[in-house]
């Protein structure tokens, strides 16, 4: 045995691994929760053969009423159209303001930062059951909520996108003269396009999914037929109901990622 | 000398055809949608002394005997959206790995579980709640199953996408030491995707606790149900206290999670 | 007219750094100048505080009879022309419409939202282009044309504004030799035919030499030369390009071989 091998120079002292502990941690949190809620887990294994049994009840669905659940559903879509359309309007309007390299002051950024997220916190059922409470039932108070609380989303996305561009194209547009709006035109919106789409895409996709739901305080289309039929514990009619809802909701989804693909 | 014919920047002076018919398409679509909106502008001008009337009912006093309530509710409204977040992470992490194209075991079950995921998210969490409230009763229970059910419809797709954006060399040198099909995953994969994964479980959160607030809507537990019933009751005094710790816990979470994303990668 | 007249112009940043430290000249209309010095001397922020692209701590920079001030800013910059080292165009549109930019402050804000252009100006960017020798390639995109056609595309917007002055920071740092020298030799042939009043930014002496009627050497914020490009000789670039006190430095001597 050589002097080397008798003594090794040892290894630097291992760094402290937290993993165990937020590991731990987190399982804890579980468990208190669990026991917050009052959950227990006997309920849900004595009912998961009620639920079976349950689910079975919507194993013939319905289709008598097709052509008014058709027309509800063109009232849902239509939902879906004009909030993202009021979405994408109120987000163009805020999304220069709220980037950092195009708002003129920093009031204004804040401001602009905080309505945009004010408007994502709000969930759009408050806001469909205010604007029912106003206008009355029926789709243009949902397609109104839609549209406030997702120009939050679509606005954040934006300014988001706007401030990634490169400040010397801003700046080389603002070196001739330009008025801001005029560089926010010229070469905000055009590098970012793209992505933007993409972005209203996405958003169309998930008001397809809230106009299905906001139906149900009264904002119209197929959700408020689905509300009455389980009401009524008539399972055929809402198992034809969900399967339309389905249907719609996966054709657009698939179309909005077809049409994705090609932005791309 | 200043000529006064305005044209656009193209060859013929016209607009350009990709981006006018994109423009065209959205105009035609809101055209033949109006009716079924019930598009109405008179509606829309004589609601607005109804909003504004409804902006002042709400600056009163709010009821301070409420507030506890709210609490032990938005407390639980937080609690059922960790909860199902962190059911639905556990599911997701293998179904995942089963969704991915270049880490599952089997083309058959790629498509079946890439199938099964794309079936999960299609109706909204409301929807399912309404279901489970039907199955198993009022309260938190329901709540949370719809939503798990539906997150880990979105999270799978999520991890799938992001296992099969790594890069396959990493993978190849564990394989070239003979690692066994788990052990490629776990040592592999993972570490690779992981900065995704943590993103893609901040932005579920965020939108999950959004989901949960609505939820007591249909009695599947948090503060919906509240807000729903101040709505209906006109108890005022109630409702700005719940949009606002709605509001309140929302930005927080939005805050803390940037920090968090900030943190970890 | 286009008189550059730059008085006793100090900038120092937030971080306390002093990027120029009282620099004054006066730049004669229709000339053809170049900044010299070491990166980090101040040439840039020199450059950008003709048109307003940084803001003076103390100090005046006047053009012809306007000054530069806050409230001037957008007419004063639409007099101006910039060329910049990485061209700073808009990928995504057209040469054409990159061009057209030069001349939105002449266009109200209504027609410019809509991207609508007047006659007129479709006129000057032609011109423009045809004068950086880019026409057959105005409907491409101007992210797929090469670094020297789209330091071209740069000019043509410059010139489609109009300008007294052109302004140009590094405008062939990111190019090759070859087409470097087809881009000085662009901006002297405006300079001599329009007589515009050009003011580039360089590092590499040798472009001075061959098209500058004068080089203002600038090291460490501070004005070191200030004269006839046919007068820098290897002393007066030691001065400008003496670094630390460093009298004798490698880099130094081989940029003084290619003086």
């Amino acid at each position: 045995m050589t002097a080397f091998e008798a003594v090794r120079p040892p290894l630097p002292k291992k760094p402290f691994n937290p993993t165990p502990v937020w590991l731990s941690g987190w399982l804890a949190l579980l468990w208190v929760i669990i026991v917050d809620l009052d959950l227990s887990f006997e309920t849900l294994m004595y009912g998961a053969e009620d639920i079976v049994e349950y689910f079975s009840r919507y194993s013939t669905p319905d289709f008598a009423d097709l052509s008014r659940y058709v027309e509800l559903l063109g009232q849902t879509l239509a939902t879906a159209v004009w909030g993202s359309a009021l979405a994408f309007v109120g987000a163009v309007l805020l999304a220069p303001l709220a980037a950092r390299n195009l708002t003129p002051n920093a009031t204004v950024y804040r401001i602009a930062r905080e309505t945009l997220n004010f408007m994502r916190a709000m969930p759009d059922l408050l806001l469909a059951l205010i604007f029912v409470a106003a206008l009355g039932l029926g789709p243009l108070p949902g397609a109104l909520a839609l549209g406030i609380h997702t120009a939050g989303f679509l606005g954040k996305f934006f300014s988001e996108s706007l401030e990634r561009v490169d400040g010397g194209v801003y700046e080389a547009v603002s070196a001739t003269g330009a008025s801001r709006l005029q560089v926010v035109m010229y070469a905000g919106w055009p590098s970012i396009l793209r992505e933007a789409l993409g972005y209203t895409l996405y958003i169309f996709d998930r008001n397809v999914r809230m106009a299905a739901v906001l139906g149900l305080v009264g904002a119209g289309g197929i959700g408020l037929a689905l509300h009455d039929t389980l009401r009524m514990f008539n399972y055929n009619e809402s198992a034809a109901l969900i399967i339309v809802i389905l249907v719609t909701i996966l054709i657009i989804d698939y179309l909005s990622t077809w049409l994705r693909g090609k932005l791309n | 000398m200043s000529s006064s014919r305005l044209c656009w920047p193209t060859p013929n002076g016209l607009p350009a055809p990709g981006p006018s018919a994109i423009l065209a398409a959205c105009v035609l679509l809101l055209v033949i949608s109006a009716s079924s909106v019930e598009l109405d502008l008179v509606r829309l001008f004589n609601a607005i002394p109804r909003m504004l009337e409804f902006g002042g009912h709400l600056l009163v006093m709010p009821d301070w005997e409420y507030l506890p309530t709210l609490g032990v509710n938005m407390l639980q409204t937080i609690e059922m959206t960790f909860l199902a977040t962190s059911i639905a992470l556990i599911i997701s992490l293998p179904l995942g790995v089963l969704a991915a194209a270049n880490a599952s075991p089997h083309p058959m079950v790629f498509h079946v579980t890439r199938n099964l995921l794309t079936l999960m998210r299609a109706l909204p969490e409301l929807v399912w709640a309404l279901v489970f409230v039907s199955a198993v009763g009022l309260g938190p229970l329901p709540g949370i199953m719809a939503l798990s059910f539906v997150t880990v419809g979105f999270m799978g797709k999520f991890f799938a996408e992001s296992i099969e954006v790594i890069d396959l060399r990493q993978v190849e040198g564990v394989a070239a030491h003979g690692a066994g099909w788990l052990q490629l995953r776990t040592f592999a994969f993972f570490p690779q995707a992981f900065p995704d994964f943590v993103g893609t479980v901040m932005y579920i959160l965020d939108h999950n606790l959004r989901a949960a607030a609505i939820l007591g809507l249909v009695g599947a537990g948090g503060i919906g149900y509240d807000l729903v019933m101040a709505m209906r009751m006109f108890d005022y005094d109630r409702l700005l206290p719940i949009a606002l710790s709605i509001y309140v816990v929302v930005t927080a979470l939005d805050r803390l999670s940037d920090r968090f994303r900030r943190r970890l990668i | 007219m286009s008189k550059i007249i730059i008085r006793d112009v100090a900038k120092r940043y937030a971080n306390g750094f002093e990027a120029l430290k009282g620099v004054s000249a006066e730049i004669p209309a229709g000339s053809f100048t170049v900044i010299l010095g070491p990166s980090g001397a101040g040439k840039s922020t020199l450059l950008r505080t003709i048109n307003g692209l940084e803001t003076p701590t103390s100090g005046s920079v006047q053009i012809g009879e306007h000054p530069v001030t806050h409230a001037s800013l957008r007419e004063v910059r639409s007099q101006v022309g910039m060329v910049f080292q990485h061209f700073n165009l808009v990928d995504r549109l057209s040469v054409m419409t990159n061009v057209l930019t030069g001349r939105l402050s002449h266009r109200s804000w209504l027609g410019s939202l809509l991207y609508l252009f007047q006659r007129c100006d479709m006129d000057i960017a032609h011109d423009a282009l045809i004068r950086v020798g880019l026409t057959d390639k105005a409907w491409n995109r101007a992210d797929k044309l090469s670094g020297g056609q789209q330091q071209r595309v740069g000019i043509a917007r410059a010139l489609a504004q109009q300008p007294r002055v052109i302004l140009a920071d590094e405008p062939v740092a990111s190019l090759d030799p070859v087409t470097s020298e087809e881009i000085m030799g662009l901006l002297r042939e405006i300079c001599t035919r329009d007589g515009i009043t050009i003011v580039v930014n360089l590092h590499q002496v040798e472009w001075a030499k061959r098209f500058a009627d004068r080089v203002i050497g600038l090291n460490a914020g501070v004005v070191v030369y200030d004269g006839a490009a046919s007068s820098l000789d290897r002393a007066t670039l030691s001065r400008i390009y003496n670094r630390n006190g460093d009298q004798v430095d490698e880099q130094l001597e081989t940029m003084l071989a290619y003086a």
